[in-house]
């Protein structure tokens, strides 16, 4: 009898995980089973399988469009905040430099303001500066959301950069700008790139930003959001399932980066 | 050995202009670096002001400049402010949010969602964050804890559109249960406060999941194992010894998914109905409406913002840790 009682709670606890894991995975399943269904309306059971709703995704200009349009605001934004982001972790830094503790609080703000009051602010803002809606404004509002991660991934890799690396380098004779440029930055490279991917899939998948600051463009998460609302055919479920797989064999490739670099 | 006659050379000459290889070699040796940039850099004021300066105007006018706009915008009668001039700061759109039913109730019951989100996460979430980091082997952890972040590489959307495909009319429970012969009609579960916190909870479950995971994996076994010696019951154990060590875990998980469903957007308005208006949805039309209602929307977007991070800061005050991690 003993044996059984004590391995209970691990079998609880087991059973737990697997039955979060379904909770998990099963809507994206069926939402990637019904992209296979040959009818034009979305109901279970699937009788008939097709591939066609792939082959029209990948011929609709929209969605061509709107992808390479997210591509690009992403790529943008993950300029714009891995620059500022790891200027402001060197700034945090420093020795000798007042108020850091309020420094890196204030630029950790934005991850803590909820998303929509995120947008809302932002969208009060460019009318003040008097930017107009459109890509200039997402771009901004994207990358203030995205500043913060990237503060945070660089200053948990710097804090275990050896100090007397860049001394070394100084010593040598290097100014301060050639050792950041070629001791510090190889050294935050695993750091730097899992938070530049990091900042795309955000930006990517980011709605509630756009909706407020977009202009008539759609990006990529308009675009669904536009064809959920309206009539729902399968065609939806092949272009999220499309977004889906790339955007997750992205995210376990970054996974991968940021765990080596914190070995 | 070490040659010592090539030690003596090099030490001899100073490393005045230091040869560097590739492009940043080219560059640091040319004279137009040296003069300017390389001037600017001997001096520690100029170096500390190219440090300090963009992030600073960053954070001012991009941090905080947004929300000190709107919290300015918040007082005014009008926005823009109106041509004839007059100082038009006023607490009337405050005074509309306490008049008006219709702005309140939205407001607490976002309050109210938010916190049953969070509670019913952190419960749904501790044992599956207690497994990986306890009872799961060390060389399996790092995959069995992959399994659970796919979906959350997915995006807010499609997670959002694949409850739909799992709660709809003619989706799989209702199809499941009618084949069953469980059900005549389906249940209508979509548009209700159940599908709304169902999708919630599946949009930020893994925001519990991380903190904890990584407070627990923290805890060492052996104080489980001492208190098992010392006759603590299981329940014991987890009350007295794991549940207080993962207590900054429970906070971060807390704060993180209380501020984020305060402000969830895409979710309402995908899986929610008439019944489950919550507060976002109420500041946003006043943003999209046609006729003018900014002055209103900053208000009440304050309000939220204020309340929120009070919310939150009481809580960490209570429970105790130390500080939000956000990651």
């Amino acid at each position: 009898m003993r044996p059984y009682f004590a391995d209970l709670p691990k079998t609880a606890l087991g059973a737990a995980y697997w039955l979060f894991a379904v909770y998990l995975l099963l809507p994206l399943a069926l939402m990637t089973a019904m992209s296979f269904k040959d009818a034009s309306f979305i109901a279970f059971p699937i009788t008939d399988w097709t591939l066609n709703w792939y082959a029209q995704v990948l011929q609709d200009k929209q969605f061509i469009e709107a992808s390479l349009y997210s591509i690009g605001i992403a790529l943008a934004t993950t300029a714009a905040a891995t620059v500022i982001g790891v200027w402001i972790a060197l700034l945090v830094t420093t020795e000798g430099i007042w108020g850091k503790a309020i420094i890196f609080a204030l630029a950790c703000l934005p991850a803590v303001v909820p998303g929509l009051i995120n947008a809302i602010s932002m969208r009060i803002f460019i009318r003040t500066v008097d930017i107009p809606t459109g890509t200039t404004a997402i771009i901004l509002s994207h990358s203030v959301h995205a500043v913060p991660f990237v503060v945070i991934m660089v200053l948990t890799r710097l804090r275990s950069m050896p100090a007397n690396l860049v001394d070394a380098a100084r010593d040598l004779g290097a100014d301060p700008f050639v050792a950041f440029l070629r001791v510090t930055i190889p050294y935050l490279m695993p750091a730097l790139l899992g938070g530049m991917i990091f900042c795309v899939l955000t930006s990517i998948d980011d709605f509630v930003r756009t909706f407020f600051l977009g202009g008539y463009k759609p990006t990529l998460p308009m675009l669904i959001f536009a064809k959920v609302q309206g009539g729902m055919s399968p065609e939806i479920n092949a272009m999220a399932t499309i977004v889906l797989i790339v955007t997750a064999a992205v995210g376990l490739y970054a996974e991968r980066l940021t765990r080596r670099s914190r070995n | 050995m070490v040659d010592t006659t090539t030690i003596r050379t090099r030490t001899a000459e100073p490393l005045r202009v230091p040869r560097y290889a590739g492009w940043i070699g080219k560059t640091v040796g040319s004279g137009l670096y040296r003069h300017t940039i390389g001037r600017l850099a001997d001096s520690r004021p100029v170096r500390l002001a190219l440090l300090a300066g963009v992030p600073l105007f960053w954070i001012a006018a991009l941090h905080i400049g947004p929300i000190f706009q709107m919290g300015r915008i918040s007082f005014m009668a009008d926005y823009p402010p109106s041509p004839d001039g007059g100082s038009a700061y006023t607490l009337a759109n405050y005074k509309l949010f306490f008049s008006d039913q219709l702005y309140f109730v939205p407001f607490l019951r976002s309050l109210v969602f938010a916190a049953v989100v969070t509670l019913s996460t952190l419960v749904v979430v501790y044992p599956v964050a207690y497994y990986v980091a306890k009872i799961v082997q060390p060389k399996n952890r790092v995959r069995a804890l992959l399994l659970l972040l796919i979906p959350f590489w997915a995006g807010e959307l499609i997670r959002t559109f694949s409850v739909i495909m799992l709660l709809a009319n003619r989706g799989a429970v209702n199809v499941a249960l009618r084949e069953l012969g469980f059900i005549d009609r389906p249940i209508p579960m979509l548009y209700t406060s159940f599908s709304l916190s169902f999708g919630v909870i599946y949009l930020l479950a893994l925001y519990m999941l991380l903190p904890l995971y990584s407070a627990i994996e923290k805890i060492p076994t052996q104080l489980v194992h001492a208190a098992a010696d010392l006759g603590a019951s299981p329940f014991q154990r987890f009350r007295r010894v794991i549940l207080p060590l993962s207590k900054d875990g429970i906070v971060s998980g807390c704060s993180l998914v209380y501020l984020t469903s305060v402000g969830v957007f895409a979710a309402p308005l995908l899986l929610g109905g008439p019944n489950t208006v919550i507060f976002p949805e109420v500041i946003a039309t006043l943003f999209h409406s046609s006729n003018d209602k900014w002055p209103e929307g900053a208000a009440f977007s304050m309000l939220l913002l204020a309340v929120s991070l009070t919310t939150v800061g009481l809580f960490m005050r209570v429970i105790g840790g130390r500080s939000v991690r956000l990651m």
